[in-house]
């Protein structure tokens, strides 16, 4: 390829480049700009303005042609990405349709995307708990992946740092398995989750079960007010994006944010190739850049690069990234670089009926769940899988009830009134590292812009298959002594990736010999380049993993600005 | 089937969106020619849906939320080729049986009449068209477990029926998506502003449209 730069040197360096402006590339930008770096955001998709690009955040159920369903053709076209919970009618615009960006899947694995400006922290279901100490300790002490270099107390000033930016509601439950945080008010439980909370904890006394906590401003505090964000109108239409700014994204947040600072450059339809490495200075100086339309080749170059083109993007650009001094990789000193990925288990579900409570209803869209943090394995190994996972639920009333008629105004009736109280149960299940479980490039197959495709090699095992079984028993149980009946269990048995919360493959951990990033997400191999999305995730815990992302990058960018004032970069 | 008894999960847990979840649909082309949905045919279809969800004191049927158009668009768009032949199969046995039991054109039939036309549909076995892919309109069945399907069938008829079942399903979610089922027939707020746990609720109450 030829490297021709237009704009010569000087016009295209920056003091930082960040490749990815979803949730935590939107961290990077917003920190290393706030500290006086001319920061260059880099985003292969196209430019989404918060309010501006959000064509069907207004639209009412009679405005979709197809009440928001999907078409016979939308689906055929994309089997993979329709299996999406979200992706339907009103927010299509936000995913990347499955012909666009192919790849390759050794085992099934569901890889849903987002590319553009904002990637998919417009589209995120948008629930934020901070790891307990428990969570960075599991690998060390159930003895799977690396010691985690940093524990709980190193990342909880950054938890505040960035909840209280964010908006984080959530109640003060005082527990160590899901450490409080910087809390707005809480969402309220409505009357059978709480019967349901009461019951459960009547009868389980090491298990909790406590409201949601996500990034929604309950209450829009100076700082929000200051981003022209506004308290959230418990619509629930998120995903279209929020004309109150209610939920936080990058195109609400971070990336104005950045750009009130004048040291903030986002550049859009810009594909990642490869970070550019020197061999003389030991120091990646830039990235090359392919236009998305005119697939011409531009470098940029930086002092700091940070990585955070989502977990599986960020091993595709360091795989890519191909030196004398790295031939398998920028900083793949121990051939590791892709492998380790891990993701969440979704596969288990349950759903009961709760007799009853027929006098009461709610109001409002509340977007989020009830959930239980983890209570397997907590203290010692007592089951005969790995670690846990988190338990969400939620109790609603579907509309219309079941009446002997089938047609006519009696029937009409029925179905305009709430029916019964139903209860919905749910899975996060933390999932183990292995070096079994990985992502490579393709030898032979490239895309439209000459990347190679990435091929997915991730599956479940036995371990995984144990959890799920002990979740369904466990959620079936509790439903049980809750009151609940009808109680039925699924398995969706849906491929690794539908989670969305793929992680790893450039590791953290203490020892260059078995990890790919230090402490500070830098490369071991090459310190001014820091990862800061899950791609550096030693573990999965049972949390939403969205939060930690977010601090550990808002870690990583003042540690690299206190190593640039050091000239250590 | 007891609509909106299978709801995404994930919906639900995200705070209860309650807007049907996708049906898995078969590989196949659509084949719907602009013919099979003639203006006489979505006065008929608007008719079948008016009788199933009439208009009533409080609120307008099936026929002002211009049902008849709404079914056209998702069979062309969101059914498979065999559930468009079911569902153009579930019309002309209504054709059929009206003219069957009262000589005479559904159109021109009487409500009791066109009820009992339905009422037989409801009845009627139907084995040979039995499709494999999922009821079309049945919200949610993808994440249905087995034995809730089995509960909703043997609960709601000894017969299953995909011919009624697919009319019903079809009108309910084009009814209560409209404006007028969702504003009149439903209570529908798009922007609520808060949420509240606990509101008193009396019978006869209108559930919320979304």
């Amino acid at each position: 390829m030829g490297d021709i730069n237009s704009k010569g040197i000087t016009q295209n360096t920056f003091d930082a480049i960040v490749i990815g402006s979803g949730i935590s590339g939107g961290w990077a930008a917003k920190e290393l700009c706030e500290k006086g770096l001319k920061t260059l955001v880099l985003e292969r998709g196209r430019n989404v303005q918060h309010l501006v690009d959000y064509p069907t955040m207004a639209k009412d159920p009679w405005d979709f042609p197809h009440r928001n369903h999907l078409t016979l053709n939308m689906k055929e076209d994309n089997p993979i990405v329709s299996k999406c919970y979200a992706f339907r009618e009103d927010a299509m615009q936000f995913f990347v349709k499955d012909k666009e960006h192919p790849y390759i899947q050794e085992k099934p694995f569901d890889w849903i995307r987002g590319y553009q400006v904002g990637g998919k922290s417009l589209i995120w279901a948008r629930q934020t708990q901070r790891w307990s100490k428990y969570d960075f300790e599991g690998p060390a002490r159930d003895g799977f992946a690396v010691d985690w270099p940093i524990r709980y107390d190193d990342i909880a000033p950054w938890y505040s740092h960035v909840e209280k930016f964010v908006g984080i509601s959530g109640n003060k439950d005082g527990l160590d398995t899901l450490p409080d945080g910087e809390f707005l008010p809480p969402w309220e439980m409505n009357v059978v989750e709480k019967a349901v909370q009461k019951r459960i904890m009547d009868n389980y006394k090491d298990r909790n079960v406590i409201i949601g906590r996500c990034a929604h401003l309950t209450e829009a505090k100076e700082i929000h007010l200051q981003q022209e964000r506004g308290k959230c109108q418990a619509r629930n239409l998120c995903q279209r994006g929020c004309p109150f700014g209610g939920y936080f994204s990058s195109n609400s947040s971070t990336l104005p944010w950045a750009a009130k600072t004048g040291n903030f450059t986002v550049q859009p339809d810009s594909v990642v190739h490869s970070i550019i490495y020197d061999e003389k200075k030991n120091r990646a100086t830039g990235v090359r850049v392919i236009d998305a339309h005119s697939k011409k080749v531009t470098e940029y170059y930086a002092k700091i690069i940070f990585v955070n083109a989502a977990a599986l993007n960020t091993n595709l650009i360091l795989l890519n990234s191909i030196s004398t001094r790295f031939p398998n990789g920028l900083g793949n000193d121990n051939g590791l670089l892709g492998k380790y990925v891990a993701f969440q288990n979704y596969r288990g579900t349950l759903s009961a009926n709760m007799d009853g409570f027929l006098d009461s209803y709610y109001y409002g869209r509340r977007p989020c769940a009830v959930m239980m943090p983890n209570f397997r394995n907590v203290h010692k190994q007592e089951t005969d899988f790995l670690r846990g996972y988190m338990v969400f639920f939620s109790a609603y009333r579907s509309a219309g009830h079941a009446g002997a008629t089938q047609m006519g105004e009696a029937f009409k009736e029925a179905q305009s009134e709430p029916g019964n109280w139903g209860v919905s149960m749910m899975m996060q299940g933390e999932t183990i590292p292995k070096e079994t479980n990985y992502v490579s490039l393709s030898k032979d197959k490239k895309d439209d812009w000459g990347m190679p495709l990435l091929t997915i090699s991730v599956d479940y095992d036995d371990n995984d298959e144990k959890s799920l079984k002990d979740f369904l028993s466990q959620g079936a149980e509790m439903l049980d002594k809750a009151g609940c009946k009808n109680i039925t269990t699924n398995d969706s048995k849906q491929a690794p990736g539908l989670d969305i919360h793929e992680v790893g493959g450039v590791r953290m951990g203490k020892d260059p010999k078995t990890s790919l990033l230090n402490k500070w997400n830098q490369l071991h191999a090459c310190p001014n380049v820091f990862v800061t999305d899950g791609a550096c995730m030693t573990s999965t815990g049972t949390q939403n993993p969205s939060i930690t992302f977010m601090a550990l990058t808002a870690r990583a960018a003042n540690h690299a600005v206190e190593e640039m004032k050091k000239g250590n970069l | 089937m007891k609509r909106r008894d299978a709801l995404s999960t994930m919906a639900i847990l995200l705070g209860g969106a309650i807007v049907s979840t996708d049906v898995f649909f078969s590989s196949c082309k659509s084949n719907v020619k602009e013919e099979y949905f003639a203006p006489e045919d979505i006065s008929l279809l608007d008719e079948i849906g008016e009788t199933i969800i009439p208009a009533t004191a409080s609120s307008p049927g099936a026929k002002a939320a211009k049902i008849g158009d709404f079914m056209k668009v998702y069979v062309t768009d969101c059914y498979n080729a065999a559930d468009q032949q079911t569902f153009f199969a579930a019309v002309r046995e209504i054709k059929n049986l009206s003219q069957k039991k009262f000589e005479k054109d559904f159109m021109k039939l009487t409500v009791p009449q066109r009820q009992e036309v339905l009422a037989e549909l409801e009845m009627e076995k139907h084995s040979k068209v039995e499709s494999k892919s999922k009821a079309p309109g049945a919200e949610g069945d993808a994440i249905q477990t087995g034995k809730q399907q089995e509960a909703n069938k043997t609960s709601l008829n000894a017969v299953s029926n995909r011919y009624f079942s697919m009319l019903k399903q079809l009108t309910l979610l084009g009814y209560f998506t409209s404006e007028p089922g969702a504003t009149k027939a439903m209570r529908y707020i798009q922007t609520p502003g808060s949420y509240k746990g606990n509101v008193p609720y009396t019978k006869g109450d209108k559930a919320w449209a979304t």
